[in-house]
């Protein structure tokens, strides 16, 4: 190679570097925060729900005060534009009606990306209720796991209702193998918009579920006010429930 | 991405502190077995087994701190005299008088045993005791009080640290240290294994009793742990709406069947049976010759020519005594390691 060439090449080689460096830059985001706000709505009117306060069941006519009402989220992936998943690690959440508790499902250092779907398992996979001692929101102190019949308690909804023989119902509602597995992985996609991760910028997903789809096919309190081991009542309790949990809008 | 290099490095260090590990529990302390007995099911995974953390589960085990009033601990309805089943009464007592409706069972081997409880409801022997310490009629406590009590206690705190490293105490640790003393409680050294290591011979009523065993009980109370883990019934009359394995499955077919026991220690154990209902081997081998009733889920095993129950004549109920006699474990139940 002569002098010439020589330059000539390395010219080449710069420009080549500094224009990559040019096409990516617009596409650089920095990993951020996102966070799955699931707002609870009551009923086909999704009017505002909330602890301690009387609602009416339109479908069974039966009034109810919830006192608890917190379900396991886990295993949360982020689908980007490019078809690739982000999967969150150690991905288990408590979401719980209760302001002392909370509402949402934070997922730190997500990939900087445009994301266009989340999946989530409602419940915990069999691999956690089968593997012994946990910790954080799976430890069994919690009180959402059975002692006698090992499994995590999926969902948890207590309160008093004057049309219950005893004045309270008691739903703990669970149960990993088997026909009556309760838990199941759901995919939501955000539609037009894509939900884009760049370093500080917000990125919320905002779902909506509704506590009052747990007696869509179940008995009025008045017959049955309390179920607290996994069998159909369990399934059929959590599958409606699970099913009418929506995606209502992103946060950009 | 880790670089190359510094992978290769972490590599190195982690067959470092693994060989170190090693090198320590083999000299000093781990689980030991006799060779015909099967690998363990469990295998204690993140919970690593040192003698430190065996000795703080002995600790929490004998200490009623783990009961709401401190009145009971683990080792009230499991005493070591006993092989760990409770001293001799049907069902146990634990606070305010309380008691259940199920008899204490022994507890050795347990490393071994895949299921947990008469009825096979516990999967792990690290969620094991949370049952009885959140059980109304035990000890009727909470774990995260007992986390806080635990952590006000200077010596338990330093003892937490020392095994656990400088953090908060979690339920996991309380279940954690448990479960290396229970799995540390491994019953081997009865006359029967020291037949099987050819270093005592059986008589001839036992050599004659482990035969008859072998043809008649054995299909269930598999050697060397003298039970196969499985859930079966064996035709006890019901007696109340304890359905066993059908309260966890649902299934019909599950109805009132328990788990199989181990017959080591069988002698040390008594009563007998999921509630404590028979009081002497003989009532349980007349059970077994003709006291079962017929039951739609009784074992097919147990029928003889279309009948409940299994032929025993007198002489094979007395070999087989004295053969069941050769399970009991003398160095287990006096074993200073596993004491207060
Ligand atoms: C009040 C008496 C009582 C106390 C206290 C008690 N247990 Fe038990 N334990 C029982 C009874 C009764 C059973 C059988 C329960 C059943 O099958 O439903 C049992 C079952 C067990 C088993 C299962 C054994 C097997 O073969 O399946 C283990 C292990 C055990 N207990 C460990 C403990 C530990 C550890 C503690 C302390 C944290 C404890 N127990 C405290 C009465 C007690
Ligand atoms: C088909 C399986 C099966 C066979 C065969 C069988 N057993 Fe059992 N055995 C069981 C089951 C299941 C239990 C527990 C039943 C319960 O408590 O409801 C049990 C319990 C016992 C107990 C009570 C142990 C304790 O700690 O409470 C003794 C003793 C016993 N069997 C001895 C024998 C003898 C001796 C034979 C042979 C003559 C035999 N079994 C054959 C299934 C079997």
């Amino acid at each position: 190679m002569n002098r010439l060439n020589k330059i000539l090449f390395f010219a080449i080689l710069i420009t080549a570097g500094l224009s990559s460096c040019k096409d990516d830059e617009p596409e650089t985001k920095k990993a951020g925060e996102v966070t799955i706000e699931f707002d609870h709505v009551w009923a086909s009117t999704e009017s505002e729900f909330s602890l301690n306060k009387e609602l009416t069941h339109p479908l069974l006519g039966e009034k109810m005060t919830f006192n608890i009402f917190k379900y396991y989220v886990s295993n949360v992936r982020l689908k980007a534009k490019d078809g690739s998943w982000y999967t969150m690690p150690e991905s288990y959440f408590i979401v719980d009606a209760d302001p002392a508790g909370s509402n949402k499902v934070v997922i730190p250092d997500v990939p900087g990306n445009e994301y266009t779907d989340v999946e989530m398992m409602f419940g915990v996979d069999s691999t956690r209720c089968t593997s012994g001692a946990q910790t954080g929101v799976l430890d069994p102190a919690k009180g959402m796991f059975w002692s006698w019949n090992s499994g995590y308690i999926m969902i948890k909804a207590e309160g008093t209702s004057p049309n219950s023989t005893s004045g309270n119902f008691t739903f703990h509602l669970g149960g990993f193998k088997g026909t009556n597995k309760v838990q199941v992985t759901k995919t939501y996609n955000f539609g037009a918009t894509a939900l884009v991760v760049d370093g500080d910028r917000e990125a919320e997903i905002h779902m909506i579920a509704n506590p009052a789809r747990l007696w869509h096919s179940a008995d009025k309190l008045a017959v049955k006010n309390t179920n607290t081991m996994p069998n159909t009542i369990a399934k059929t309790m959590s599958s409606t429930y699970y099913d009418a949990i929506r995606f209502d809008h992103i946060h950009n | 991405m880790i670089s190359y290099k510094i992978r290769f490095l972490l590599f190195f260090a982690l067959i470092w502190n693994f060989s170190c590990q090693d090198d320590r529990d083999k000299s000093d302390f781990g689980l030991t077995y006799p060779d015909y007995f099967p690998t363990p099911h469990y295998q204690f995974g993140k919970n690593t087994l040192t003698r430190e953390g065996f000795e703080l589960g002995r600790a929490l085990f004998f200490d009623p701190i783990l009961s709401v009033d401190s009145t009971i601990s683990c080792a009230s309805c499991h005493s070591q005299g006993h092989a760990f089943a409770d001293h001799n009464t049907a069902l146990s007592t634990g606070i305010l008088g309380k008691t259940g409706n199920r008899n204490s069972p022994a507890m050795f081997n347990l490393a071994w045993q895949p299921v947990f409880m008469w009825d096979g409801g516990i999967n792990h022997i690290e969620v094991m005791p949370l049952a009885p310490i959140t059980n109304e009629v035990e000890m009727g406590e909470d774990m995260l009080k007992i986390a806080s009590k635990l952590s006000r206690n200077p010596s338990y705190s330093k003892r937490f640290q020392r095994v656990f490293g400088e953090k908060p105490i979690e339920s996991q640790q309380i279940f954690y240290a448990l479960a290396q003393y229970m799995s540390m409680l491994v019953s081997a050294d009865a006359k029967y294994d020291r037949y099987r290591q050819g270093k005592e011979s059986l008589s001839a009523d036992e050599q004659d009793g482990l035969q008859i065993f072998r043809n008649k009980c054995a299909s269930c109370h598999t050697e060397p742990l003298f039970t196969d883990f499985s859930l079966r019934n064996n035709g006890l009359e019901v007696l109340n709406d304890d359905l066993g394995f059908g309260r966890i499955t649902l299934e019909e077919a599950d109805k009132y069947k328990f788990k199989v026991p181990s017959l080591r220690n069988v002698v040390l154990t008594y009563p007998y049976m999921h509630d404590g209902r028979f009081r002497t081997l003989d009532q349980v081998l007349d059970h077994y010759s003709k006291g079962m009733v017929h039951h739609n889920n009784l074992d097919p095993l147990l029928m003889t020519n279309g009948q409940p129950g299994i032929l025993l004549t007198h002489t094979d109920k007395v070999k087989l005594k004295a053969f069941l006699n050769t399970l009991s474990d003398y160095t287990f139940i006096s074993n200073p390691l596993f004491s207060e």
